[in-house]
């Protein structure tokens, strides 16, 4: 029963918001806005609702039921395993909350209800991609993903917004355009004649004897085809532009759905249709894993450099993607856990993150880090949150980041022992380590750009003080800052001005400008789960680790 | 044996659970910690009275205590690494604090050690958890035993440490590795202890934080370093020659540079800061030997119970010391020794804390310090013994007993020039007289009155409150009582902490006091007060103007490892490298590598598209040259003539006729009315109508324009062909049929 009822968490956004923009044309008054609000809320809502009956009921696993043939051995079916449930699950976890915090955040905007209307499409769409059972399914899901989301990146309207939307359509067109090379090898060397994803993949070992370099050549491409939306180094480009869509779409799409749409591709790629049996060891393990590689430090030095507060996260998105793919190229059990347990946490973390930038964007209208003295004390829940996130992204224990990193590193140094026989070549022997150094590296690059943001949210320093923000600052200086010298005379008692002092001080701090709880709300939530995921993962990992085992 | 009061193991916790302990060494340093919050948190009541938020400050206070608790209990390297981490960011608020631009500045280099340190340590984790699978320090110790002897009875190592693991991979032996781990470790741990190339956070931090938050700096924090020093050299390498060479050497240097530092250093909280290092120093030499003398199978009891004395004595010095500068700052907001000169003078209370402290560290006898110096120095004279002697021993003693005299120079430095001698300046040394007992009454005049009726009004309740009073001199009222009761107290402590360091062979008793052991703090005392007179009273003052002498710091401005080395490595070469590569590959090589895929493309494109035009063009400028077609005349086109002239015929015959003459009136008649001035509308007015003829002339002119072009483009050809391909199909189809 669960197999049939799979497509409907999938088409019913994508009606649902089909039908809203049918009649975008007719929400004119702010009456019909806010039912129109109300309505998409509970759609996502029951959506996501219904993803986790499916995936309760049958414990994250069904069997897989073919919805329609295109032609021959080309059929869209789908089918939940534990990976495309997992993957599901945080999906439909973010979506809801995500779509709250759009409401308060697009007030400002124009076009609502087209926005509403591709957003609630797009989550349909990565649930597609979620919930494929097959490389076909998957694919034309993934190339769906490209036009659900675009509109979203236009929606601006500007020209910089219509360039990056020009470049991600580009860039996306492309990258699919060699995945598809890789889904038609897939489909000709597939031992079962399907391209059904079976964990440990499905090429037939006979025919992959015989034309292993073809292969691997394949995958080489595929990789970087389906690592566009991931934004592997030399195809990334588009990421950091389309930060000029609005918040909520760099927020979840561009942190959480699309690049991670990309990166479970990936893995899908790899762990399910190639098969970590075949390229074990091989150069093109390599090959990918030094695209991996590369991209972290490209990308978190570049973070460092940037100035522009989303920019920067979205650098910093790029670096931690990449992540996600050197855990997948270990094509290692461990590798895959790790990957997925990236995923997960870089979700929360990445999702908060912007969130807090577009909490400020919305608030202030501030758009560069420079400009972020003392919000700290302006913006406390934002920023508290902005803060556990930070930290998290660092790698500082008792966050969540710290688990996947060190479930990364654990992996890569597991892998390299393993390499160091002789089986990976003179590349494999070393390149594990060097991830780690790499990782670590970026866990400093990281804690640069992250905490520079930080710091000067609630370390103003000398420039906030002179503007009048609640820096703490000595006595002594507070009273020679031109207080009557009549108080001074009577002021023998240092309570009474410490009193003074602190009132003044409250009140110079009391402009909270926080945002609403449609937007607290999410930000609150995401920085429980950032905390909790970080003190107790057990439970998490071990649900990886069964995936690990199935797959690697 | 080592002896376990308490074993908490946590599974699950941040993913590989958490393992607290509590032995012998770790029971003493807790109470140590709990010992310095209390002091430490008694003086910030009043230190912090006057700062608007102070919230903050406690917090991260109190965060700090449970953190660093945590990594002194720690039994698993994880749970100390995690502790470690949030003990950094949490002391970070300390330095920051002040939000000053130095304090900023300091802070940053403060966490930019802390986060360096934090993830080299991690990479350390990371290749011992591999090699070991576990991180417990005591099974991490056993299997590194192990390795290190080249011993395979150990029956729990895994044997993937000997499988794949010689075969030639990254590391050539799971030894390499070990070392590999055990220095990325040392260097984590050694930043935060402030060990030689990465004490740079310590002279600027100190100073900058609030002293209750310095005092808990220099005390204990660094001593989170220290004891996973001790894991590490102890734990992993403590029978080992080399390692031992290692961390003694940089004990040594870390003791005379700190040394150095300090007696060139004219601010108060500074020159302690630089103790500090110096003072770890020593702590790191006694780790050193106890790692030395194990190696070669002698006992090392010595060692180990001075390093860990030398450890706890620090922490209380330290507590004792910082407080006082925080005494001074709290009432002049300096600390430059210049200004503050003088400032102790009649305040017996302050003078008993600070000169307890300078006995203490200046290792005088009957005081704590001189124990456990006298330990390590003695534990120095064994080695060498045992190994023969040669010269360098003999240096490395001499470094010890000299470095042992600058102590007590840089502190007979601060404590005439704070508790002995007049301020060069007799109204400001009037006013710090004053402050000296509530008997002072406030003083209200112009002038300087302001700042004298401010301090005056806090000097009514004398420079500091009771309570910190009492805390102050209770804490340093410790340090005699240790030194003089030796053997009933330190003793025992030594005795419940030195399992902790893997001690060999069995302790006895030392005689404190005899003549030997009292000859090298004499040597170093005497050294000292050398020191002080001819390098400190010589070199490092001048004469003002009015013949007083002033400190002036002759340390060269420019020789700062900081800004010498690190900042222009981290921050010039670093960004301007990796900067240089990832900004030339983001500006430069993507764009580039796709504007020349474009502009291949493109000009494939051209290419195979001009191909074909270029046939034509060629037979158009050879065989086919264009003759200039001579324009047939109008009159030439007889069928546009005849056809035209028949339908304009036709129109004027139906304008003729009379219904439509009507309409033509009434159009006139609405165009006249519209007015001439106005745009005809094209609906209502026509313009007139043209002859059919020539538009038919044109038209004809521009179809055989046409069928020109067409005829001798290159699709005409094809589609020629087409067409005799089709004629010729039917042809033979034609044929097929009619046979």
């Amino acid at each position: 029963m669960y197999d049939r009822l799979l497509a409907v968490p999938v088409f019913l956004p994508i009606a649902g918001g089909a039908a809203l923009l049918a009649m975008s044309g007719w929400i004119r008054r702010d009456k019909q806005e806010r039912i129109m609000q109300w309505l998409v809320e509970a759609l996502v809502l029951v959506n996501s609702l219904l993803m986790a009956w499916l995936i309760a009921g049958c414990g994250g696993v069904s069997g897989g039921r073919v919805l329609f043939r295109l032609y021959g051995q080309l059929t869209v079916m789908f089918r939940l395993d534990r990976m495309g449930s997992f993957f599901a699950g945080l999906v439909a976890f973010l979506w809801p909350l995500a779509t709250l915090y759009a409401f308060e955040y697009m007030e400002h905007e124009e076009r609502r209800p087209a926005f509403f209307a591709f957003y609630t499409i797009s989550y349909g769409v990565t649930l597609g991609v979620a919930l494929a059972g097959n490389l076909v399914t998957m694919y034309l899901f993934y190339e769906m993903l490209t036009f659900a989301t675009f509109p979203l990146v236009m929606h601006p309207m500007t020209t910089e917004a219509a360039r990056a939307t020009r470049q991600y359509l580009y860039y996306s067109i492309g990258g699919a355009a060699f995945a598809f090379i890789g889904l038609v090898t897939v489909l000709s060397f597939s031992a079962v004649g399907t391209t059904e994803f079976v964990a440990g993949g499905m090429i037939d070992p006979a025919a992959a004897a015989e034309h292993k370099n073809l292969l691997l050549f394949v995958y080489v491409l595929a990789f970087f085809g389906f690592g566009v939306k991931a934004a592997v180094f030399p195809l990334h480009d588009w990421l950091p532009k389309a930060a000029v869509a609005p918040t909520p779409v760099t927020a979840l799409l561009h942190a959480v759905a699309v690049v991670k749409s990309g990166a479970f591709a990936v893995l899908r790629f790899t762990y399910f249709s190639f098969g970590t049996e075949l390229l074990r060891g091989t150069w093109a393990q390599w090959v990918a894993m030094a695209a991996a590689l590369v991209t972290i430090t490209y990308a978190s030095t570049m973070a460092v450099k940037e100035v522009h507060f989303k920019r920067r996260l979205a650098y910093s998105t790029i670096s931690n993607l990449s992540y996600i793919l050197f855990g997948a190229t270990m094509m290692s059990p461990l590798g895959l856990a790790a990957a997925l347990i990236h995923l997960l946490a870089h979700a929360f973390m990445k999702i908060s993150a912007f969130f807090c930038a577009g909490a400020v964007m919305h608030r202030t209208g501030k758009t560069y880090i420079y400009e972020l003295d003392g919000m700290g004390y302006r913006m406390p829940v934002t920023f508290a949150c902005f803060t556990i996130s930070s930290l998290s992204l660092m790698g500082i224990p008792l966050f969540a980041g710290f688990i996947s990193k060190w479930n990364l590193c654990e992996a890569a140094l597991r892998l390299g022992g393993e390499m160091s026989g002789g089986a990976g070549g003179p590349v494999g022997r070393v390149l594990p380590y060097i991830g780690v150094a790499v990782i670590l590296y970026s866990a400093l690059m990281t804690g640069i750009y992250m905490l520079t943001v930080v710091v000067r949210a609630y370390f103003p320093g000398i420039i906030g003080k002179v503007k009048g923000s609640a820096a703490g600052e000595p006595e002594e200086e507070e009273a020679s800052a031109g207080k009557p010298a009549a108080r001074e005379a009577s002021a023998g008692k240092p309570t009474a001005r410490e009193s003074v002092a602190g009132k003044s001080a409250s009140a110079e701090s009391s402009v909270n400008q926080d945002p609403s709880w449609r937007m607290l709300l999410p930000l609150v939530i995401f920085a429980v789960v950032i905390v909790a995921v970080g003190i107790h993962a057990g439970p998490v990992l071990r649900y990886l680790a069964l995936i690990g085992g199935e797959a690697g | 044996m080592n002896r376990v009061w308490m074993d908490l193991v946590t599974p699950g916790f941040c993913g590989m659970g958490m393992h607290l302990q509590l032995d012998g060494f770790r029971l003493v340093y807790c109470a140590v910690a709990v010992l310095m919050w209390t002091v430490s948190g008694i003086f910030s009541r009043e230190y912090m009275a006057h700062y608007a938020n102070r919230r903050r400050y406690y917090i991260f206070f109190w965060a700090t205590f449970a953190a660093t608790v945590g990594v002194f209990l720690s039994a698993n390297l994880f749970t100390t690494f995690i502790f470690f981490e949030i003990m950094s960011f949490t002391s970070y608020v300390w330095v920051a604090f002040d939000e000053r631009s130095a304090s900023l500045k300091a802070a940053e280099t403060y966490l930019a050690v802390a986060v360096i340190g934090g993830m080299v340590m991690l990479m350390g984790l990371f290749l011992l958890y591999d090699l070991f699978g576990t991180l417990e320090i005591d099974a991490v110790s056993v299997l590194a035993d192990a390795v290190m002897n080249g011993s395979r009875q150990a029956g729990n190592l895994p044997e993937s440490v000997w499988t794949g693991k010689t075969s030639g991979g990254f590391f050539a032996t799971a030894k390499a590795q070990l070392y590999t781990a055990g220095a990325l470790m040392l260097f984590g741990f050694g930043a935060k202890a402030g060990c030689f190339p990465l004490h740079i956070w310590l002279p600027k931090a100190h100073p900058e934080a609030p002293a209750p938050a310095s005092a808990l700096l220099s005390g204990i924090l660094t001593k989170t370093g220290v004891f996973g020093i001790i894991v590490v050299s102890c734990g992993l390498f403590g029978s080992d020659h080399s390692w031992g060479l290692l961390i003694a050497a940089l004990g040594l240097v870390t003791m005379f540079v700190g040394a150095l530092l300090a007696v060139f250093s004219i601010n108060l909280k500074r020159t302690l800061a630089c103790s500090s290092i110096s003072q770890i120093g020593f702590i790191l030499t006694g780790i050193g030997m106890a790692c030395l003398l194990r190696s070669i199978g002698e006992g090392n009891s010595l060692a180990v119970r001075g390093a860990f004395l030398h450890m706890v004595n620090h922490s209380l010095f330290k507590l004792v010391l910082f407080l006082c500068a925080g005494a001074v700052y709290m009432n002049l907001h300096q600390l430059d020794l210049n200004e503050i000169r003088g400032f102790g003078r009649h305040k017996p209370a302050l003078m008993f804390a600070f000169l307890m402290g300078a006995l203490g560290i200046g290792g005088i006898p009957l005081w704590n310090g001189y124990v456990s110096k006298t330990l390590i120095h003695e534990s120095i004279v064994e080695y060498m013994e045992a190994v023969g002697g040669p010269w360098i021993w003999h240096l490395a003693e001499w470094v010890f007993l000299f470095t042992g005299g600058m102590t007590v120079a840089y502190m007979l430095k601060l404590f005439l020039a704070v508790f002995v001698e007049k301020n060069t300046d007799p109204e400001k040394q009037r006013r710090y007289d004053e402050m000296c007992s509530g008997s002072v009454r406030k003083r209200m005049n112009g002038g300087s009155g302001e700042t004298a009726a401010r301090k005056g009004s806090e000097a009514a309740h004398s420079y500091m409150r009771p309570e910190t009073t009492a805390a102050l001199v209770a804490a340093a009222a410790i340090l005699p009582v240790l030194g003089l009761t030796a053997h009933q107290t330190m003793d025992r402590i030594a005795d419940l902490g030195q399992e902790f360091f893997h001690v060999q062979g069995h302790t006895h008793q030392v005689a404190y006091l005899s003549l030997g052991n009292l000859k090298g703090g004499a040597i170093s005392i005497c050294i000292g007060v050398i020191l002080y007179l001819a390098v400190i009273r010589g070199l490092l003052t001048e004469k003002d103007g009015a013949g007083n002498r002033r400190y002036v710091d002759r340390w060269p401005a420019w020789l700062d490892l900081e800004n010498l080395v690190y900042r222009p490595v981290l921050q010039v070469a670093l960004p301007a490298v990796g900067g240089a590569v990832f900004g030339f590959l983001d500006r430069y090589l993507v764009p580039a590598s796709t504007a020349a895929f474009l502009a291949v493309s493109t000009f494939v494109g051209r290419v195979l598209d001009s191909a074909v035009d270029g046939v034509v063009r060629f037979a158009r400028l050879t065989t086919h040259k264009q003759v200039p077609a001579e324009r047939e005349p109008h009159d030439s086109n007889l069928i546009a003539h005849v056809v035209g002239g028949a339908a304009d015929a036709v129109a004027a015959f139906l304008n003729g006729l009379p219904w439509n003459r009507q309409k033509a009136a009434a159009q006139k008649s609405a165009a006249a009315r519209q007015g001439a001035g106005l745009e005809p509308d094209g609906q209502l007015q026509r313009p007139a109508r043209e002859s059919v003829t020539d538009r038919l002339v044109r038209r004809e002119e521009r179809f055989r324009d046409n069928m020109r072009v067409i005829q001798e483009s290159f699709s005409y050809g094809l589609m020629l062909v087409c067409v005799g391909l089709c004629v010729t199909l039917i042809y033979l189809v034609w044929g097929f049929l009619g046979r």
